[in-house]
């Protein structure tokens, strides 16, 4: 065994070079026709299909656990949250009083402007699959891919406003990347009074910033973005964030903004796909009618 | 010898596999960074113990795997994958006779090269993760090397 080792060990060298060699283009000529002629995107996705089992194999015993927990809550705890719902439920119904007022109030502006809501018309529930893709970039799979229609540059939402978009579409799954995330920006405004400008993300889930409005800007602490809707990408009006700290350094031209995502990106579990309605030309003539919060969006159509 | 080598392919694909697995398993976000890369010491560990038995390809392959699931240019990992794999082969006969700790130094080397490849296609490819925390998974596999070598030996020898 040993000397067999031993005897084979020189000639073998050579052998583990080339392999080694003939591996390693293949792996240079994977990333470069990957980063370059953008042409691998169908076998990837046939390759994610291969991986899915894998991934349904790791997240299957986390919702397992998860639906035992359920199945076994005790009565008290029931009853604890049917409480706790019914109190919810009563907040709710208050709300959504003065809710109904103001959206006939929209709706009367709306008519007012001829213009329709230009949100999306269609739109699915994706879940979270319970893996875990990169610890340094904020991204997340979703169990719905190409199959049910998703595409590359999807918006996603949750409950509370913009969660991300679609990077990446597999034939079941699909990969969302944050609005937190280092490398997305996403075109917003100030609902208060219609600035524009971009919120990129910072890498870290709490925290996405303003970098391009100077120091004089007319932004306040706890000003709400919403999506302004230019560059197609996004459906305008949507919550993104709130303003939560404002660093204003007079040697600086620009300001230091630092924003709290609206969207619950560490904890939401179903997230919304949209599909944009194609958007209706709007009026010229809406256009000049002095309403700030939409206006600019009017204006790009 | 053949048939020992094919023997082999077994216990690794199944180490594989299940290192994959922990790979992707959710933690919470505070330790996700102190993660050790499961996959490539287990394609470490196979390609010193039994280069024969396809240990290149299972790095290609496992690479090709992690590229698929952290959703990065398709090959960054299979790169650095095969060419540190190809380097623990090279190494293999002195590292049978190393104690553990130069063992595991290696496999820190081994590892810090690993990761500075990811660095570098990353950056070439222009979505650069600056972050002081990738610097740490070497550290960490290093540490874990001489326990999973041990379990993974255990595994193909009975």
């Amino acid at each position: 065994m040993v000397a067999f080792r031993n005897s084979d060990a020189a000639g073998r060298t050579s052998g583990l070079l080339i392999r080694c060699v003939l591996f390693s283009l293949l792996a240079l000529g994977l990333i470069i026709a990957d980063k370059r002629y953008d042409q691998l995107g169908r076998i990837r996705r046939f390759l994610s299909v291969v991986a899915y089992p894998a991934q349904v194999a790791v997240a299957s015993p986390f919702e397992g656990w998860a639906w035992l927990r359920e199945s076994f809550t005790t009565r008290d705890v029931l009853r604890a949250d049917k409480a706790r719902v019914e109190q919810e439920l009563r907040v709710a119904q208050f709300r959504l009083q003065r809710y109904e007022a103001l959206e006939a109030e929209t709706l009367r502006l709306r008519a007012l402007r001829e213009n329709t809501a230009g949100i999306g018309s269609k739109f699915i529930i994706g879940e979270v699959m319970d893996v875990d893709l990169d610890a340094f970039r904020e991204r997340l799979l979703l169990d719905k891919g190409a199959h049910d229609g998703v595409f590359v540059g999807q918006a996603v939402l949750d409950a509370g406003g913009v969660f991300g978009q679609v990077a990446r579409v597999g034939e079941l799954t699909s990969e969302v990347i944050l609005v937190s995330d280092a490398a997305h920006a996403i075109p917003v405004q100030i609902n208060r009074n219609g600035l524009r400008t971009i919120a990129v993300g910072t890498g870290d889930t709490g925290h996405l910033k303003l970098p391009y409005l100077s120091t004089s800007a007319d932004v306040q602490k706890g000003d709400l973005l919403v999506t302004s809707g230019l560059g197609g990408g996004f459906p305008a009006g949507y919550p993104v964030g709130t303003v939560a700290e404002i660093h204003r350094d007079s040697a600086q031209s620009l300001a230091d903004v630092d924003v709290r995502p609206a969207a619950a990106l560490d904890r939401s579990r179903e997230l919304l796909l949209v599909w944009l309605k194609p958007a209706p030309a709007a009026p010229l003539a809406a256009a000049a009618a002095p309403i700030p919060p939409s206006a600019p969006a009017a204006i790009h159509k | 010898m053949m048939r020992e080598n094919r023997g082999r392919r077994v216990p690794m694909a199944l180490s594989s596999l299940i290192a994959l697995g922990l790979m992707i398993v959710p933690l919470p976000d505070t330790i996700d960074a102190f993660r050790p890369d499961f996959l490539v010491l287990v394609v470490f560990y196979w390609s010193i113990e039994s280069p024969r038995a396809g240990g290149l390809t299972l790095a290609f392959a496992a690479g090709l795997a992690l590229d698929v699931i952290k959703g990065v240019v398709l090959g960054q990992h299979a790169l650095a994958l095969v060419l540190m794999a190809a380097w623990a082969t090279h190494l293999r006969l002195r590292l049978r006779v190393f104690s553990v700790l130069s063992q595991s130094l290696t496999i820190f080397a081994l590892l810090t090269g690993y990761q500075f490849i990811l660095f570098w296609v990353d950056g070439a490819t222009g979505n650069p993760v600056t972050t002081f925390s990738r610097w740490l998974a070497p550290v960490i596999g290093a540490l874990i090397w001489p326990l999973l070598a041990g379990s993974l030996s255990r595994l193909h020898e009975r």
